[in-house]
């Protein structure tokens, strides 16, 4: 009882505090615009994309599960396909400040350089304004848009939800069969999938 | 004195480990074919966190990978009942400080004499503010030298108490545009008070089929509990069934949990109630039952005079070649069953097309029971002797029902479902009710079940010489026999006359009786054709006439009305079911309810009044204990008590449903279903309980 009196007090909180609100974004609809400016310090605008399929991956280099999908270089490998097939992939951290996983551009570019990721831009997302318009709830979380800014695809990197590194051999990539769908002209099969990993440090 | 050894712990010192995990076997024996519980128990280290089987936003469930001795098996993990774990706008579900998972471990049927091995890797994720997995492989030993010192009976036993019971309730779910919706219609209401509601929470076993945070609001009303809570990230549209638990706590702070199982709430629920309490009606069951059924179907009044008229046959044809009579059975069989199917089919495309109705919905069209009336006065005539069936149209002079003609076998059995339908036979009702609540085709293989066991009795006796021997010898007796016959087809068409009146009124007996006398002239002419008449023609063509002026003179709708008072007008107590007044009773009165669904048409349900209800020792027994006695009569069609049959699993009349009276704390028990078949006494038992 008492938890649940403090949980409402922390929602109630949350509520009024006039934090960016919690949203989802639905299969098939258009996704909200991101507009900040990259760790690069160039100016990323999402609608700028449109006729390109985008990857988003949210991320937190100290949380297991990315670091599942990084030590085993499954991440950049998927995202090395991607760009081959001409799709951009955007990385984006949405840890607060003194959380888990908050970097610095610095920081940022250089565990991307150190680990191989070949992506179009990385974003931190400070306030968790881009996270929670989108709803992203775990690292890694995975968004594909498709080339009329509609949401194609939400949820896990693929189907084994363990944060064991000797799963990745052997598991579906959802991403990629997302983008191949695409690719092909059909619909994506699976368009949605029970995100895994951890909360993002918002 | 435990057993169980972590080998090796994957690149982490066992002491550095979080959460601390001990596998516990039950008891340390199992002998051949055994089953043992084996607990893994997680000490999670203060305001940490590890996952229950959905995680909810994040996280992941722990995994027991085993490996055991040859032919053993080990079962799925039995969830606690978790805590939700809120993190910023995420919320997860979890358990905290410490957890125990049970499995069964289940032994074969050999067992070597020598000690066993276990062992299990154990995989979790274990978070606080950030998470670690966690990797350990686990070993115990069974049947080794000190097996019968290591008892866990108590870690256990604690732990099942943990683990949600399971809700022998109708949970069905819906959606608005944004909340999930959930109703549980018969959920024990007296032990929701508005204190326990506030309480409780909704767990999904199912992802994102609500917002995790959001919190559960909980509603009682009209008996029935909804809640709703804030929709998830999936199309529910895409979801067949929803699995949660429905945790919440009791006025003296017992935390309780519920497992259930929600069904979309279009289709009705499974979860049947029965006399001998509540029972989950399998696909094989429900075929058992309806054939049953149908057997028993066979004596209901409706039926017997129409298999009399075909075993008479079977007498009179005995010495018939063995190879003729096995083919008249088929063809008989084959009638009956393709006349269910062909009720079950328009009985599912009519519910399809979101119609309420049920089983006997076919005499809720009064054109339906006028034809009916006709079809048993001119078999009632045909018995009397007026005349004999012939084809008007061959002009052959073959006789349909009496000689071997497998045409007229077919129909017979056609005729034997359609005046079978007025009956409801003990077992039916319970394997209809399952068949309206499955897919086409299951729904389909359950009426073609109940058309086997109406036939099988006359389908035996074509296919067993042994049994057609025990027959009486052919003689003048049939004659006579057939003759009386006649009278309890008159006597049914009385009845059906009678139930179109309830339906028609006035103008509907009019039109029906005209009908019957048109139907007899036609006869009669059709009785003076001679052979060679060139007057033949105009004589059929007349005749064919009055038949089709009889049927388009009868009424096609019911009056509008919405109940008929077949209930009150007949009997000298007893109010006008509706769903408002039960509600109202149940909530605003402490005295006892008994509620009766009744149709003009249903004989069962007016036998069952006549015998068990309408009779001076049951109004007493309703008078000395303040019975309330509603009557709802489905004569017509009317959604209100199809819905209230629906939530007893029922698709059609009878139903009686008794509610007690209120107890000292003003909680009502729950509606008791009684018998399909009544007896005084089984009234008298229910409210004197």
């Amino acid at each position: 009882m008492k938890q649940k009196l403090t949980f409402a007090i922390a929602a109630v909180a949350f509520v009024f505090s006039g934090l960016p609100a919690w949203a989802t974004v639905e299969i098939g609809k258009a996704v909200p615009n991101i507009t900040t400016t990259d760790t690069n310090g160039n100016p990323f605008n999402l609608a700028d994309h449109k006729g390109k399929v985008v990857v988003l991956e949210w991320t937190n280099h100290q949380c297991p599960f990315v670091i599942k999908h990084y030590e085993t270089n499954n991440m950049q490998n998927a995202q090395k396909t991607a760009r081959e097939h001409g799709v951009e992939w955007v990385s984006i951290v949405s840890s607060a400040p003194g959380r888990q996983g908050h970097l610095s551009a610095e920081e940022a570019n250089a565990i991307a350089t150190k680990s191989g990721a070949t992506i179009s831009a990385k974003i931190l997302d400070e306030t968790g304004e881009i996270g929670k318009a989108f709803g992203a709830q775990t690292t890694p979380h995975m968004y594909v848009i498709d080339t009329n800014g509609h949401l194609a695809y939400a949820g896990a990197i693929d189907d084994n939800s363990s944060p064991n590194p000797k799963t990745v051999e052997g598991a579906t990539n959802y991403v990629l069969a997302a983008i191949n769908d695409l690719k092909a002209g059909n619909a994506v099969q699976t368009a949605q999938t029970k995100p895994y990993g951890c909360s993002v440090k918002y | 004195m435990l057993l169980a050894v972590n080998t090796h712990a994957f690149a982490q010192d066992e002491n550095e480990q979080l959460v601390k995990i001990r596998v516990l076997p039950g008891k340390g024996q199992i002998s051949a074919g055994e089953e043992i519980w084996i607990g893994i128990e997680q000490s999670i280290t203060p305001q940490w966190h590890t996952y229950w089987q959905n995680p909810g936003d994040s996280g992941t469930a722990p995994r027991h990978d085993w490996t055991l001795p040859k032919g053993f098996e080990i079962g799925t993990i039995q969830w606690p009942t978790p805590k939700k774990i809120p993190y910023g706008p995420l919320l997860n579900y979890g358990y905290e400080d410490r957890v125990i998972l049970l499995q069964k471990l289940k032994a074969p049927e050999t067992l070597p004499a020598s000690p066993l091995t276990l062992s299990v890797d154990v995989e979790l994720l274990v978070c606080k503010e950030e998470c670690i997995p966690e990797y350990g492989t686990y070993e115990i030993t069974l049947n080794g030298a000190d097996a019968g010192l290591e008892d866990n009976t108590a870690y256990i036993e604690a732990a099942k108490k943990k683990l949600p019971q399971k809700a022998n309730w109708k949970a069905s779910f819906s959606e608005d545009e944004k909340d999930l919706i959930l109703t549980f219609s018969n959920a024990p209401a007296e032990t929701f008070s508005q204190a326990v509601l506030e309480s409780a929470e909704f767990m999904p076993i199912d992802w994102g089929i609500v917002s995790n945070p959001a919190q559960a609001e909980l509603m009682l009303e009209k008996g029935e509990i909804t809640l709703k809570q804030k929709k998830g990230d999936r199309n529910l549209d895409e979801i067949k069934n929803i699995n949660g638990l429905l945790v919440f706590e009791t006025e003296d702070a017992q935390r309780q949990s519920y497992h259930f199982t929600a069904q979309p709430h279009t289709s009705s629920i499974m979860t049947q109630s029965t006399v001998e309490g509540e029972i989950e009606t399998s696909f094989i069951q429900a075929i058992i039952l309806a054939i049953l059924g149908g057997l028993i179907l066979n004596l209901m009044p409706c039926v017997f005079p129409v298999l009399s008229i075909k075993a008479l046959s079977l007498v009179k044809n005995a010495d018939k070649e063995p190879k003729h009579v096995r083919m008249s059975g088929l063809a008989y069989t084959a009638g009956v069953i393709l006349s269910f199917l062909a009720i079950a089919g328009l009985l599912v495309a009519f519910k399809t097309a979101g119609a309420q109705i049920g089983w006997g919905f076919q005499l809720q069209n009064p054109m339906v029971v006028g034809i009916l009336a006709y079809l048993l006065f001119i078999i009632g005539l045909n018995l009397a002797g007026m005349f004999e069936f012939a084809n008007p149209f061959a002009n052959t002079g073959q006789k349909l029902t009496q000689t071997e003609g497998h045409k007229g076998s077919f129909f017979t059995g056609v005729l034997a479902t359609l005046v079978a339908t007025p009956c409801t036979a003990p077992f039916m009702a319970t394997a209809l009710g399952y068949a309206l609540t499955q897919p086409a085709l299951q729904s389909m293989l359950v009426f073609a079940a109940l058309g086997l066991g109406l036939a099988l009795p006359y389908l035996l006796l074509c296919y067993v010489p042994a049994l057609r021997s025990k027959m009486p010898k052919p003689g003048a007796w049939m004659e006579t026999f057939k003759q009386f016959l006649a009278f309890p087809m008159f006597g049914a068409t009385v009845w059906l006359i009678w139930v179109l009146s309830e339906q028609a009124g006035p103008s509907g007996v009019l039109a029906v009786l005209t009908g019957i006398t048109l139907i007899a002239f036609a006869l009669w002419l059709l009785t003076k054709r001679s052979e060679k008449s060139a007057s033949n023609r105009g004589l059929i063509a007349l005749s064919i006439l009055c038949f089709i002026i009889a049927i388009f003179a009868l009424p096609n709708r019911s009056i509008p009305q919405t109940q008929t008072d077949t209930a009150t007008a007949e009997n000298t107590f007893g109010e006008v079911f509706t769903q408002e007044k039960l509600d109202t009773l149940l909530a605003e009165t402490s005295n006892p309810i008994f509620v009766e669904m009744t149709a003009a048409w249903c004989i069962t349900c007016k036998v069952n009044h006549a015998t068990s209800i309408n009779i001076d020792s049951t109004k007493q027994v309703f008078a000395e204990n303040n019975v309330t006695y509603l009557i709802g009569d489905w004569t017509n069609q009317n959604p209100e008590i199809t819905k209230f049959l629906d939530r007893y699993g029922r698709k059609g009349v009878p139903i009686y449903v008794f509610y007690g009276a209120k107890d000292e704390n003003g909680k009502r028990p729950e509606g008791e279903v009684l018998a399909q078949m009544l007896t005084p006494q089984i009234v008298k038992d229910a409210i004197l309980k």
